[in-house]
C-alpha cells in the first residue's frame, strides 16, 4: 500500500501538459486523425543524459497528454507529428520542479526568444496549476496527390481555334449577303491562288521536294528548263490549291 | 503567411512530380508490418457492440500492437509499445473482449489501453516496480451486463515481489493492489465471474515448483483463501505449465508429468488435481502438448488437448462438470500424419474447434464429434504452421470458419473455406540488408554481344546472323501473342509496359531473423521466394553481392552464403572466421574485403587504382591505398573530444551530366568534381558539438570543415553526398539570442572557383594529383557555398535518386521517422545560391533561383509515401532504370516500401492520361473525314477551273 502512495505522490509532483485539438475548417473532425499522430517535446539533453525526448500518443478524445514531465529544467519544442496536417510548433518552458512555466507559439526559422501568442503562463502569485491544457493550432493540410486533368467536352469547346471556326461558320449561315460576298471572294482568291502559284512558285513545297514528288525551287524559277517538268509542277501546285 | 509564401514559391519553381491518386498501388507498394504475432495475444474480436464484422488484433514479438482487417489483410492501425528507455523483459501481451471497444496491451513496464476501432489511446500506466507479467480483463458478472469499459487485472513481477493490481477501465488508475512478498515467481492471473486468482510458483524444497493459488476478492483485493498444489515433481520451470485458463466459467491450470504419460489438471479455485492419462496410440514421442479452451465468459466449460509428435498429431476433447468439477473425456480427433494446428472459436456459448492440417480444415463442435464443416485446402504452403486463431460464423445449420495461421517463416495467412485469402509476410520486418538483383536473361544477351565485340569482322557477322536465326524460333510465339498484346496495351492501365525498361527489378532482402526474401517490384512487392539461411535471431548481414544468377551474403562473423537468385536455393556456404567485421566492401563480384572494428582490413588486396576509407571503433578515419595496404596510407583524427560516427561518399553510380553550372548571364561556374571525396561526421557528446569534414580519399587532406554547436548527438544525424554537393541534418538547440531551436538541414555545393568562367589553378593543368604537387598541397580547395534550412522534422536517413545519365534533377530522399514517411526534396529548392534577403535578379530567376527562406516546410507533393504510414525505415536504395526520367526506390528496415521516383516528371514516358484508344479513334475519324471530303473538294476544284475558263 505504501508503494501506491508513493506512486500517487510522484504523480502529483510532476505536472502534466495536455494539448487538445480543436475542430476547424481544415479539420472538421479531429477524431479522423490517424492513430500514428503524436506529439513530441524536444530539447538538448542535459549532461546527466536524462530523458529529453518525450512522446505522447493521440488519445480517443483527440488530445495529447504528457504525464509525468521529468524534472529537467528548460525550454522545450513541442511539435505535433502528422504527415497530412501541419500544426504550429509551441515553446514549452518547464521549471526545475517539473511544472509548466509557460506555453507560447513559436516560429520555425526564427529566434527562439521570438515568442508568439501566449497559450499559458504560470500565475506567479497564485498556486501552481498541475494540469496545463492548451489548444493546438492547425496551420494547413498537405495535398499529397497531383490532380489529373480530366477530359471534358467543355474544355474542347473552349479551344480558341474551334471558337473562331464556329464563329465564322455561324456568320456565313446567318447572313446570306455576307455569305455571297465570302463565296465570291473565295472564288477569286482560289483562282488567283491557283494561277499565282503556278506562275510565281512562291510557296515552295518543301515536303514534296524532299519526297521527290515536286521539283525544287530552281525548277520553278527557270520555267524554260524542260516543258514537261514545268507542266508537271503546275499540275502539282494546282492540285494543292 | 510566411509558410504559405514559402510553399507557393517552392511550388512555382520546382517541377514537383507528385504521384497521381490512380498510380497508388500501381507504381508503389508497401508491406505494413507488425512482426510475428504472439500466440496468446492474437484474437478475432468485434471492435464495438454495434459492429457485425470482427477485426484481427495482435501484438507482435516486436511489441507492435495492431489491428488487421480479416477481409484483405490490410493493416488498420498499429502502435509501437516498445520503449527504448524501459526495462525490457516480459512478453508483450494483449487482451480484448468482444464489443468493448478497448484493447489492453502491455510491454515491459508499460500497460496501455487503446480504442479497438481506430487505435487511439484511452489510458496508459507505468509500473516502475516491475514488468507486466500477465494481464486479464476482468469479466465480473455484474460488469459484463453493461457495455462500459472493463477493468483489467495486471500482474506486475518485480524482483522477488509480485503485485496484482486492478486497473480502472476508464482511467487506468489502480483500484486496489495485492502485494506478494513471499519471493514466489509471479506467474499468472486469472479470474472467474466471482473471484480473482493469483497464481504464483513457489520454489519447492529440493527442486521444481509448487503451484500456489491465491484467491482474491475482485472488489476489494482482499485475500480470501490460499492453497498450494503439489506439482514440484512435474514443474521444473515456469515453462512446464501448459495452460492457465483465462476468463472462462471454469478456469483451469494444466501441466504434464515428465514422462508425458499423464496430464494434471486443476480447476482453479479447487484443491484437487485431476490426472488424465495420455493415451499415446501413435507410439511416437510427444513433442508438444497444447490446451485450447474458449476465452469467453459464458462459453461451455469444454477444452481440447492437442498432442503433437514428430510425424503427426491428435487431440482429445474434455468436458468439465461445473458442479462436481469432474473432468470427463468427450471424444477425440484422430491421429493424422503431418502437421496440424487447432484453434478455438465461439458462437455465443457454443465452442467450436477448428483443426487445420496440410490438406484440409475441419470444424467440430465441442459438444459432439460430428464434423460441421470440412474444406480441402488448395495450394497450402508446406511450411510448418505454428499456431492458428479462428472465428466461426453459423450459416444455417453449418458453420463457416476463417482461421489466421502463423507459419514458421513468419508468413501469416488467412484461410477461409479452404482458400487462402491473403498472406502477410511478417518476417520481412527488421531487414538488415538488401540489394537489387540483375535478371539472368539480359546477362546472356550481354555475353553474346561481348563475344561479337571480340571476334573478327566476319566471325562477328556470322555469329550475329546465327543469333538472329536462333531468335526466329520465338517468332511464332511472338506472333501468337501479338493480338493479345495490342489489345492489352490499349486497355492496360499503363500506356507502355515499362517492365522491359528496367522497372521490374527484383530485390533480395536479408532479415535479422536469418531469412532471405526476394521481392518483385513489378508485382507490387510480391514475395518470389523466401528461405531460412541461418537459424539465428541476430543475423548481422553486412553486404550482399550479386552476380548474374546468384547472390552472396556476407555476415559480420566472416561467413558467407551463396544463393540462386531465381529459386533461393543455397548453393554454397563458407564457415565463420574468428573475426568481427564492421563492414564488407566489394570492388567487383570477386573481391570482397572485410573491415574490422578497429578500421583495419581483414585481408589485403591488390588493386592499384582503388582506395578505401574506413572508420574505426575508437572514432578515427583510415585511408588505405590499393597499391600497398599493409598499413593505412593516412589517418584522420578529428579534433579532441570528437568521435567519428559516420562516413559517406558519393554513390558508386553517380554520373555527372554537366561539369559546370550555366548562370543567368551565360557564364559558367565549374563544379568541383572529385570521385574520391568522403564526408565524415564526428560528434562530441559532452559539449554537444558536431563536426562535418570533407576529406580527399587519396591524401586524407581536409578539403572543408564545419562545426556546429548545441547539437543533440543522441538524435539522428544523417548525411549524404552526390555530384558536387553534400547535405546533412541534425537537431540544433539555442546558442545565443538570435538562434533558433529545431531540426536543421545544411546543403553545401562545391565549385572550383568562386568566379564564373574560372577553373582556378586547375585551368591550365593537364593532370593533377592529390599527393604530388608543384607547391606542396597541390589539390586546390573547393569553393564551398552553403545554406542551412530549418526543417519541421528529424531526418533519420538520406539518399539521392540515381538516374542513368544524371541529366534528370536529383531528389534528396529523406526518411522522416516521426511522421512515418519518406520525402524527396527537389534539388532546386536546396540550391545554396538562393539569394538571401532580396528578391532574385532576372538573371538569377532565369537560373531558377528564388528567394531564400530559413524555414523549409515540406510540401505535400514531395511525399513519395503520400498518405501511407511507412514506419521503421532504416535504409533507402535507389537504382537507375533504362528510362532517364525514372529511378526506382526501395526502402527497408521496418516496413518495406518501393516506388518509382521521377524528379523531373516522367518526360520520356507517356502517362496514364494519354489515351491510346482516343488517339486511334481520332486518327480513324480524321482518315474517314479526309476520305469523305477529298472527292468533294477535288470535284469542286475541277468545277472551279472549268468555270473560270
Amino acid at each position: 500500500m505504501l508503494a501506491l502512495v508513493v506512486l500517487l505522490l510522484s504523480h502529483l509532483a510532476a505536472a502534466s501538459l495536455t494539448i487538445t485539438i480543436p475542430t476547424s475548417n481544415l479539420l472538421p473532425n479531429p477524431h479522423a486523425l490517424p492513430a500514428s499522430t503524436h506529439a513530441t517535446l524536444t530539447t538538448l539533453p542535459a549532461s546527466n543524459g536524462d530523458d529529453h525526448l518525450l512522446t505522447a500518443p493521440l488519445s480517443h478524445i483527440s488530445t495529447f497528454a504528457f504525464r509525468d514531465i521529468p524534472v529537467q529544467q528548460g525550454s522545450y519544442l513541442l511539435d505535433i507529428r502528422s504527415s497530412e496536417y501541419i500544426f504550429a510548433p509551441y515553446r514549452v518552458d518547464i521549471a526545475a520542479d517539473g511544472s509548466v512555466l509557460g506555453v507560447w507559439e513559436t516560429f520555425r526559422g526564427n529566434p527562439w526568444d521570438n515568442r508568439g501568442a501566449e497559450k499559458y503562463v504560470v500565475d506567479v502569485a497564485g498556486k501552481k496549476q498541475s494540469d496545463v491544457v492548451v489548444e493546438a493550432k492547425l496551420l494547413g493540410r498537405r495535398g499529397f496527390f497531383e490532380e489529373r486533368a480530366s477530359f471534358s467536352p467543355m474544355s474542347l469547346l473552349k479551344n480558341p481555334m474551334l471558337l473562331l471556326a464556329v464563329a465564322a461558320l455561324g456568320l456565313t449561315f446567318v447572313d446570306p449577303e455576307m455569305r455571297a460576298e465570302f463565296e465570291e471572294q473565295s472564288r477569286s482568291s482560289a483562282l488567283t491562288g491557283a494561277t499565282g502559284n503556278a506562275m510565281a512558285g512562291g510557296n515552295f513545297d518543301l515536303a514534296g521536294w524532299m519526297a521527290g514528288t515536286s521539283p525544287g525551287p530552281m525548277a520553278n524559277a527557270e520555267p524554260a528548263a524542260g516543258g514537261a517538268t514545268g507542266r508537271d509542277s503546275g499540275a502539282a501546285t494546282r492540285r494543292r490549291g | 503567411m510566411r509558410l504559405q509564401a514559402a510553399l507557393f514559391l517552392a511550388a512555382c519553381v520546382s517541377p514537383v512530380a507528385a504521384i497521381f491518386r490512380d498510380e497508388v498501388n500501381h507504381i508503389d507498394f508497401h508491406h505494413a508490418l507488425l512482426g510475428a504475432p504472439s500466440p496468446d495475444s492474437t484474437f478475432f474480436v468485434k471492435p464495438s457492440s454495434a459492429s457485425n464484422a470482427s477485426l484481427l488484433y495482435t501484438i507482435s514479438d516486436k511489441s507492435i500492437l495492431g489491428a488487421i482487417n480479416p477481409r484483405d489483410g490490410a493493416l488498420l492501425w498499429r502502435q509501437d509499445l516498445s520503449r527504448s528507455d524501459a526495462a525490457t523483459g516480459g512478453a508483450s501481451l494483449l487482451r480484448t473482449s468482444d464489443g468493448n471497444n478497448a484493447v489492453v496491451g502491455a510491454a515491459g513496464q508499460h500497460i496501455s489501453s487503446w480504442t479497438a476501432q481506430d487505435g487511439k489511446l484511452i489510458w496508459e500506466n507505468q509500473f516502475k516496480d516491475g514488468v507486466v507479467a500477465d494481464v486479464e480483463l476482468l469479466e465480473l458478472e455484474e460488469a459484463s451486463k453493461t457495455s462500459g469499459p472493463r477493468d483489467s487485472l495486471a500482474l506486475v513481477a518485480g524482483e522477488s515481489v509480485g503485485f496484482v493490481r486492478r486497473l480502472d477501465g476508464a482511467t487506468g488508475s489502480v483500484k486496489w493492489e495485492h502485494k506478494d512478498e513471499s519471493g514466489d515467481v509471479a506467474f499468472q492471473v486469472s479470474s472467474s465471474p466471482t473471484e480473482v486468482f493469483y497464481i504464483s510458483l513457489q520454489s519447492a524444497l529440493l527442486k521444481g515448483h509448487k503451484v500456489k493459488v491465491t484467491v482474491l476478492d475482485p472488489v476489494t483485493g482482499r485475500q480470501i483463501r490460499q492453497h498450494v498444489l503439489n506439482s514440484e515433481n512435474d514443474i521444473a520451470t515456469p515453462e512446464s505449465v501448459l495452460f492457465v485458463g483465462a476468463n472462462v466459467a471454469s478456469p483451469l491450470i494444466a501441466w504434464a508429468d515428465k514422462a508425458q504419460k499423464a496430464l494434471k489438471v486443476n480447476i482453479i479455485g479447487t484443491k484437487q488435481v485431476q490426472t488424465i492419462n495420455i493415451e499415446n496410440a501413435s507410439g511416437h514421442e510427444i513433442r508438444q502438448i497444447t490446451i485450447h479452451a474458449p476465452h469467453k465468459l459464458n462459453s461451455l466449460p469444454h477444452f481440447l488437448v492437442h498432442y503433437v509428435t514428430d510425424n503427426g498429431a491428435w487431440a482429445e476433447v474434455y468436458h468439465v462438470d461445473l458442479k462436481s468439477a469432474a473432468i470427463t473425456r468427450a471424444y477425440s480427433l484422430p491421429y493424422l500424419q503431418g502437421q496440424s494446428v487447432v484453434a478455438t472459436s465461439n458462437i455465443d456459448a457454443n465452442v467450436y474447434f477448428t483443426r487445420i492440417t496440410e490438406s484440409e480444415a475441419v470444424v467440430v463442435s465441442s459438444a459432439s464429434h460430428g464434423i460441421l464443416g470440412r474444406w480441402n485446402i488448395e495450394d497450402s504452403p508446406k511450411e510448418r504452421a505454428l499456431y492458428a486463431v479462428s472465428e466461426a460464423i453459423s450459416k444455417g445449420k453449418s458453420v463457416v470458419v476463417r482461421a489466421a495461421i502463423l507459419r514458421e517463416s513468419g508468413a501469416w495467412d488467412l484461410i477461409r473455406n479452404g482458400q487462402t485469402e491473403w498472406v502477410r509476410h511478417e518476417g520481412l520486418i527488421d531487414a538488415v540488408a538488401a540489394t537489387w538483383i540483375e535478371p539472368q536473361i539480359q546477362e546472356s544477351l550481354a555475353h553474346e554481344l561481348e563475344v561479337e565485340g571480340h571476334e573478327s569482322l566476319v566471325g562477328a557477322y556470322t555469329h550475329r546472323v546465327k543469333r538472329h536465326i536462333r531468335d526466329l524460333e520465338h517468332l511464332p510465339e511472338w506472333l501468337k501473342n501479338l493480338p493479345q498484346r495490342i489489345i492489352s496495351s490499349v486497355l492496360a492501365d499503363e500506356v507502355t509496359n515499362l517492365d522491359s525498361f528496367g522497372l521490374a527489378k527484383s530485390v533480395i532482402i536479408a532479415t535479422k531473423a536469418g531469412r532471405l526474401y526476394a521481392l518483385n517490384t513489378a508485382e507490387q512487392g510480391a514475395v518470389a521466394w523466401s528461405v531460412q539461411v541461418e537459424e539465428t535471431s541476430q543475423w548481422d548481414v553486412k553486404s550482399i553481392v550479386t552476380r548474374p544468377g546468384e547472390a552472396t551474403i556476407y555476415v559480420s562473423d566472416g561467413s558467407s552464403a551463396t544463393v540462386n537468385v531465381s529459386t533461393g536455393e543455397v548453393t554454397s556456404r563458407s564457415a565463420p572466421k574468428n573475426v568481427k567485421l564492421q563492414s564488407i566492401i566489394s570492388f567487383d563480384s570477386e573481391t570482397t574485403i572485410g573491415v574490422q572494428e578497429d578500421g583495419s582490413l581483414a585481408t589485403t588486396f591488390e588493386k592499384s587504382e582503388e582506395l578505401l576509407v574506413t572508420t574505426s571503433a575508437d572514432g578515427r578515419v583510415l585511408g588505405w591505398s590499393g597499391r600497398d595496404n599493409k598499413s593505412p596510407a593516412w589517418e584522420f583524427v578529428p579534433p579532441s573530444g570528437q568521435k567519428v560516427i559516420h562516413a559517406t561518399s558519393r554513390p558508386a553510380h553517380d554520373p555527372v551530366a554537366s561539369i559546370g553550372k550555366v548562370l543567368g548571364d551565360r557564364s559558367v561556374l565549374y563544379k568541383y568534381l572529385n570521385s574520391n571525396l568522403a564526408l565524415v561526421t564526428a560528434v562530441n557528446e559532452k559539449d554537444h558539438t558536431a563536426g562535418f569534414y570533407l576529406l580527399d580519399g587519396v591524401s586524407g587532406n581536409v578539403l572543408h570543415a564545419t562545426t556546429h554547436d548545441s547539437v543533440d548527438t543522441t538524435q539522428p544525424i544523417a548525411s549524404v553526398m552526390s555530384e558536387n554537393w553534400f547535405a546533412y541534418s541534425f537537431f540544433g538547440d539555442v546558442l545565443d539570442e538570435s538562434s533558433a531551436k529545431g531540426y536543421q538541414l545544411v546543403v553545401s555545393e562545391l565549385y572550383e572557383s568562386s568566379i564564373p568562367n574560372d577553373r582556378g589553378p586547375l585551368d591550365a593543368a593537364g593532370n593533377y594529383s592529390s599527393i604530388h604537387g608543384n607547391s606542396g598541397d597541390s589539390l586546390p580547395l573547393p569553393h564551398v557555398v552553403s545554406q542551412s534550412f530549418v526543417i519541421p522534422e528529424p531526418i533519420s536517413h538520406m539518399a539521392v535518386t540515381q538516374t542513368r545519365q544524371g541529366i534528370t534533377t536529383r531528389q534528396l530522399i529523406c526518411t522522416l521517422p516521426e511522421s512515418s514517411s519518406i520525402i524527396g526534396i527537389p534539388r532546386p529548392v536546396l540550391d545554396p545560391r538562393r539569394p538571401v534577403d532580396r528578391d532574385p535578379t532576372s538573371a538569377e530567376a532565369e537560373e531558377g533561383l528564388f528567394r531564400y527562406a530559413p524555414l523549409l516546410e515540406f510540401d505535400g507533393k514531395w511525399y513519395i509515401t503520400h498518405a501511407r504510414d511507412v514506419s521503421g525505415i532504416k535504409t533507402v536504395l535507389s537504382q537507375p532504370t533504362l528510362l532517364e526520367s525514372t529511378s526506382v526506390l526501395f526502402a527497408f528496415g521496418g516496413d518495406v516500401f518501393g516506388t518509382r521516383a521521377t524528379p523531373s516528371q516522367a518526360f520520356d514516358v507517356l502517362g496514364k492520361s494519354f489515351n491510346k484508344l482516343q488517339l486511334v479513334l481520332t486518327v480513324v475519324a480524321l482518315t474517314g473525314g479526309v476520305a469523305f471530303l477529298a472527292p468533294m473538294v477535288r470535284k469542286k476544284q475541277v468545277n472551279l477551273l472549268w468555270k473560270a475558263n
